[in-house]
């Protein structure tokens, strides 16, 4: 608890230092990451750009404790995450970090309400606290009446919202999306990029990961890959906000 | 393992089968067959066990038998054979002298004539001759009218209590009380019937007919046959005494020098434990042969539903892992799963033998008289047993598919389509 007091003052929450990744395939090496660092504070809006192939998905992995640098070295809060066994990764992620996935990825047999309950299981909540702190959740993406709904059940920003909602149970230090408007048309991206907004605003971090302009328009930050390198890393002075645009 | 993870993991097993229940079926179909040589093999040797308790109930465990013959001598038989007879007055003395017995009567046998009522003949059974104590011995219990008494045995009159069996075949379940017998020409007055006693092992114990030995002796005559001792030691406790003195007393009526070996027998219930013995080792040979070979089925038929289901499962459990599922976690789910699947498999055995032995312990025992030991009713502690091997079965099964769920990427998983 003291740690997220002190993350709480704007300190560093990602340190990723000359980090790389790199696959064999075959006899051919790959390199995915050749070299980044990077700093991602508490609050932070952080758009990842990059053409297909600029390492963009891999990076994204890497934050997520999905996967780790061949080279380098990775602190999430000061822990080295680089050195870390599967099992302190599926802590981190249960913990720490909230996935939105471009193809949503939900259980499609379980229920909304299961769905969002999913990370409070792995994280040991007892049941009663489990349905509240889904409910909550589910509630704050405007979905409170949709709980007992299957996926199929649901629009495609629904679903997202879904996924939102079971990124935000566990309370975690940073929400990552990939691509989460790839799937929705425009209008509903636009409500889902909102939602985000709403999310940084009530003090989330947020990394989205995208190859679109528009949605990275919402970012504070925006980086540019390309080849595994950070191509460009700066403060967008043109933040959009769909909240303000509705009210003017 | 918490809790939660355990009962959300059964929840899972349950949701995943009931998606493919014609495919649960199938692949739990090795170990519905095992499970059912287990349950069949296990039945049929209880019902084993519970013979060997019948018969000692008959005989009496607390009885000893001297005789010619060894009951657990197979081997011996040669032997046995050139032993003199236990003539009718070295049994008498042997009666009269015995101190530490509660009882000790003669038993005189003769195998090969017919008994006659009206037109009825029947023919196959043992005429026992012995004395009214009989009566008060396990194997001596009334059915139907009386035993002979003191004074009928004193006189030795025509007199004639019948084995259950005898009695069905002439006078089917008509009052035999009161009508005549004919044996070898001479009348005999029935009084009364014994108990079915019969079991697998004692099925002669029916076919039998119990007379005062006097009127034994006038109609097959008094000697060439070897006479045997029935001895009720009143408790179990006493046992060991009356062995030795039955011993020192029979060595002694039948002048054997010391350091010659007997040559009689003191035989107990626990002879027939070895006859059991080899029908439960037959019983095991058989079953666990098969059992074993269906449950190497059943696991290969889990093991490949259950690869079936991590391949199926893939996104699914990239998803768990992303959102926090530890290795342990993912493991534990499939090992589950296929622990119910087995368990599954289980309970429609359970079901499938239950009927089955119904109806065998019901209708077969009609056509197979030696049958009628099976019980109808599955023992509780079978199905117990069952439970847990078809649970470690699956176990077994799930082990490699699990492990293989386990370790997938999370990263590759996410990336499947399905």
């Amino acid at each position: 608890m003291e740690i997220k007091e002190v993350i709480n003052n704007g300190t560093t929450l990602i340190d990723i230092e000359h980090i790389a990744k790199i696959y064999q395939m075959g006899a051919e090496y790959v390199h995915a990451i050749r070299d980044i660092s990077l700093q991602i504070k508490k609050n932070d809006y952080l758009a990842i750009m990059g053409p297909s192939g600029s390492g963009k998905s891999t990076l994204m992995n890497i934050i997520g404790c999905l996967d780790t640098p061949t080279k380098g070295k990775y602190l999430f809060k000061d822990m080295d995450v680089s050195e870390m066994t599967d099992n302190d990764l599926a802590s981190i992620r249960n913990k720490e970090i909230g996935f939105v996935f471009q193809t949503f990825n939900l259980l499609a047999r379980s229920t909304t309400l299961k769905n969002v309950e999913l990370p409070l299981i792995y994280g040991g909540y007892g049941a009663s606290l489990r349905h509240e702190k889904a409910m909550k959740a589910l509630v704050d993406v405007g979905l409170g009446d949709r709980v007992n709904h299957k996926p199929n059940e649901l629009s495609g920003g629904q679903r997202q919202r879904v996924a939102v909602a079971r990124a935000l149970v566990t309370e975690p230090s940073i929400i990552l999306a990939d691509e989460p408007t790839g799937n929705l048309d425009s209008k509903t991206g636009l409500e889902i990029m909102n939602l985000f907004n709403e999310l940084w605003k009530a003090g989330n971090t947020i990394i989205v990961v995208t190859h679109e302009e528009e949605v990275a328009r919402f970012a504070k930050r925006i980086i540019k890959l390309r080849d595994g390198l950070i191509e460009n890393d700066s403060v967008n002075h043109e933040q959009r906000s769909l909240i303000e645009d509705s009210q003017s | 393992m918490k809790i939660n993870e355990i009962t959300e993991n059964i929840k899972i097993a349950f949701e995943a089968m009931s998606v493919n229940k014609l495919r649960s079926l199938l692949a739990s179909l090795g170990v519905v067959i095992g499970i059912s040589f287990v349950i069949l093999m296990g039945w049929v040797l209880s019902g084993l066990d519970q013979a060997l308790e019948d018969t000692f109930n008959i005989i009496g465990t607390d009885m000893l038998y001297i005789d010619k013959w060894d009951w657990a001598g197979g081997r011996n038989w040669k032997k046995m054979r050139q032993r003199k007879n236990i003539t009718y007055s070295q049994a008498t003395e042997f009666c009269e002298k015995i101190k530490s017995a509660e009882l000790a009567i003669p038993n005189a046998r003769e195998f090969g004539y017919k008994i006659k009522y009206k037109n009825e003949e029947y023919q196959g059974m043992s005429f026992i001759g012995t004395k009214w104590e009989h009566s008060l011995t396990p194997a001596g219990a009334i059915l139907i009218g009386r035993h002979f008494t003191q004074f009928e045995d004193d006189i030795g009159a025509n007199v004639i209590v019948l084995g259950y069996k005898v009695y069905q075949a002439l006078l089917n379940d008509g009052n035999p009380v009161g009508h005549y017998v004919k044996i070898d020409g001479r009348k005999f007055l029935v009084i009364g019937v014994i108990k079915k006693q019969g079991t697998m092992l004692f099925d002669f114990v029916d076919n039998q007919c119990f007379m005062p030995i006097k009127a034994f002796q006038s109609v097959f005559g008094r000697s060439g046959r070897s006479v045997s001792i029935a001895i009720k030691a009143g408790s179990i406790e006493n046992l060991d005494e009356i062995r030795v003195e039955s011993e020192g007393l029979m060595r002694q009526i039948r002048n054997i020098k010391p350091g010659e070996e007997n040559d009689f027998s003191i035989n107990e219930t626990k002879a027939f434990e070895s006859t059991i013995a080899v029908l439960r080792l037959s019983v095991w040979g058989v079953g666990i042969g098969m059992t074993v070979l269906s449950f190497i089925v059943g696991i290969i038929g889990i093991m490949n539903i259950m690869f079936v289901s991590v391949t199926e499962r893939t996104k699914e459990i990239g998803i768990r892992k992303a959102v926090g599922a530890k290795k342990r976690t993912i493991w534990m789910q499939f090992i589950v799963e296929a622990a119910i699947l087995s368990f599954f498999g289980a309970i429609i055995a359970f079901a499938g033998c239950s009927a089955l032995v119904y109806l065998t312990a019901t209708f077969l025992p009609e056509f197979v008289p030696a049958t009628a030991f099976l019980s109808p009713v599955l023992p509780y502690e079978l199905l117990l047993i069952a439970s847990f091997v078809s649970i470690f079965v699956g176990m077994l099964a799930g082990v490699i598919p699990a492990v293989r769920a386990a370790n997938l990427d999370p990263v590759e998983a996410l990336r499947r389509e399905n």
